[in-house]
Parts: C-alpha cells; structure tokens; sequence
C-alpha cells in the first residue's frame, strides 16, 4: 500500500471526527512515513512499519473524543437507575398532568372545527332558504298571492345573498384550521425529533 | 505495566527525548526504542496532552521541501522531569520495602 492510499483509508475510517482532527492526525502520519522513507525504506515497507490501517483508526477513535462515542455514552448515561425509579414512582402525577394538557389540546382544536363546521351549516341553512323562498316565492306570485309571494322571493334573495357573502367566511376559517392543523403536526413531530436526537 | 504508571512514565520519557534539543515525531519514536517502545497513536496522544499540560510547544519548519513539526520543550516539562526524578528515591525505597516484605516471607 503506498503512503496516498494509507492516508485515504484512514481518513475514511475515521471520518466521524472534526476535520481538524482528521487533518492534523492525517499529516502526524504522513510526517512518520515520510520520515521512514528518507531513513531509506521503500514507501510500502515505511506505510507498513508504522502499522495496520485498522488498528491506528481503532486506536484514534479510542484516543478522540468525537460525536458519536459521546453520544452513545450519553445515550447509556441517559437514563440513571434513580431517574427512572423516579419516572415510575411519579407517573400517576405526571401522567394525569400530560392527559390532561393533551386533552385540552385536543378539546380546543376540537372546538376550532365545530365553529367552522357550524359556519358552514349556517351556509347551508342560507342556501336552502334562499332555493325555498325563491321558488316558493315564485309559486305564491303565481298562483296571485303577490305579496306574500314577493315577500318570500325578498327573502330568499336576502338568505342567498347572506350565502354567498358567508360562503368567503367560511372558505377562509377552513383554511385558517387547515394551516393550524399543519402547525401543530410540524410542532409534534419536531418534538419527538428533538427526544429522539437527544 | 500498570496503565496509569506507564502513561505518567512516557510522558517523562517524551519530554527526555526531547530536553537537550528539539526534536520531531519519528526521531522521539527511535530515540526511546531501545528504553521503552511506544507506537505512533501512543505519541501522538502523549505529545497532545503535553501540549495542552503546556509542557512542550509545537513548530512546524520545514524540512526537505516538506514540512514537520517539532517540538520543543517550556519550563513546566523540565520542572516535570525534576519532579520525576525527585520521586524516584521515593519510588525506590517503596521498592525496598515491598521485596524485604517478599525476602522474609520467602
């Protein structure tokens, strides 16, 4: 193996650690090679004499702190003996607490839908006033009650009206929940990702 | 050895490699192998904790178009070789005292 491909491989062996790190243990080894082939040994017997590739990767791994041995030793640290007997012993207190943030939570988003839901029956309700004061409007004028008959068809005119102007209303508070709705499932998520990464 | 003893005995054998003039990475390996053996990851994690321990401080010159680093020793690592050396009577004499134990049991 020559000095270049030595260097590749334990670079990549020993990529979890901060550049500095890999550059600075990078060039202490390029140095020792180095310093063997000027002592006149050929360039794979100098990479050869310094050591296998996996054990000086292994050794420096053990040496340097770095991200991922800390972690998994954060990881075991993590949770003590005492913590989670204290966990346990304090679940019926923090539990309840959580179920109850929890449910109302989802009572007040509960209830942000039903007003929408009732926005949208009030819609409805216009809607099917308007159809029924037009055409029974239209029937009474008909068959000569006239003013009765107008009477209806005002209001029915008057409820469609309503409609369509509560129509936008309504369009607006769906959306209003839809992008709420979207908020908290990102805020939910990103909780859950924060614990995991922790 | 002892992993504790040994760690603290490098570390003066390091700075004795390099007391009487500064030297580098290769020549501190040679200079210490007929006395005691050391690998490179093993210097290299010594000459670090030397570094930051302030006891020796690092240049990089260069040397046939290349670069190395050479390390010099400061006052701390020479008062750290005194120290040594001062301990070592101590050390001997806890020495006598454990083989006289194993001369009057043997």
């Amino acid at each position: 193996m020559d000095k270049k491909e030595f260097l590749l491989q334990l670079k990549r062996k020993v990529s979890c650690l901060s550049k500095t790190d890999i550059d600075e243990r990078l060039s202490f080894y390029s140095e020792m090679i180095e310093d063997r082939m000027e002592e006149g040994l050929a360039e794979d017997e100098a990479v050869a004499a310094v050591g296998s590739v996996e054990e000086i990767a292994a050794q420096i791994l053990t040496d340097t702190p770095h991200p991922q041995a800390t972690g998994a030793v954060a990881s075991k640290k993590g949770l003590k003996a005492w913590q989670i007997v204290l966990l346990v012993l304090g679940s019926p207190l923090w539990l309840s607490l959580l179920l109850a943030a929890f449910s109302v939570v989802v009572a007040l988003y509960i209830s942000l839908w039903s007003i929408v839901f009732s926005l949208w029956a009030v819609f409805a309700s216009f809607v099917a006033c308007a159809f029924a004061g037009i055409v029974s409007g239209c029937g009474f004028a008909l068959t000569g009650s006239g003013v009765v008959g107008f009477a209806l068809l005002g209001a029915g005119i008057l409820c469609a009206g309503l409609g369509v102007f509560l129509f936008f209303g309504c369009k607006a508070a769906t959306w209003l929940n839809l992008f709420l709705t979207k908020k908290l499932l990102g805020w939910g998520r990103n909780c859950f990702r924060k614990k995991e990464a922790a | 050895m002892d992993i504790q003893l040994k760690r603290g005995l490098l570390e003066v054998c390091v700075l004795a490699a390099i007391k009487s003039e500064d030297s580098y990475g290769y020549k501190i390996i040679k200079d210490m192998k007929p006395y005691i053996p050391l690998s490179e990851s093993t210097l290299y994690t010594i000459l670090k904790r030397l570094e930051s321990a302030n006891m020796l401080t690092v240049r990089t010159a260069e040397h046939d178009g290349r670069l190395r680093k050479y390390y010099h020793i400061t006052g701390a690592g020479q008062k750290r070789i005194e120290d040594f050396k001062n301990q070592w009577n101590e050390i001997l004499s806890i020495y006598q005292f454990v083989t006289k134990e194993d001369e009057r049991n043997g």
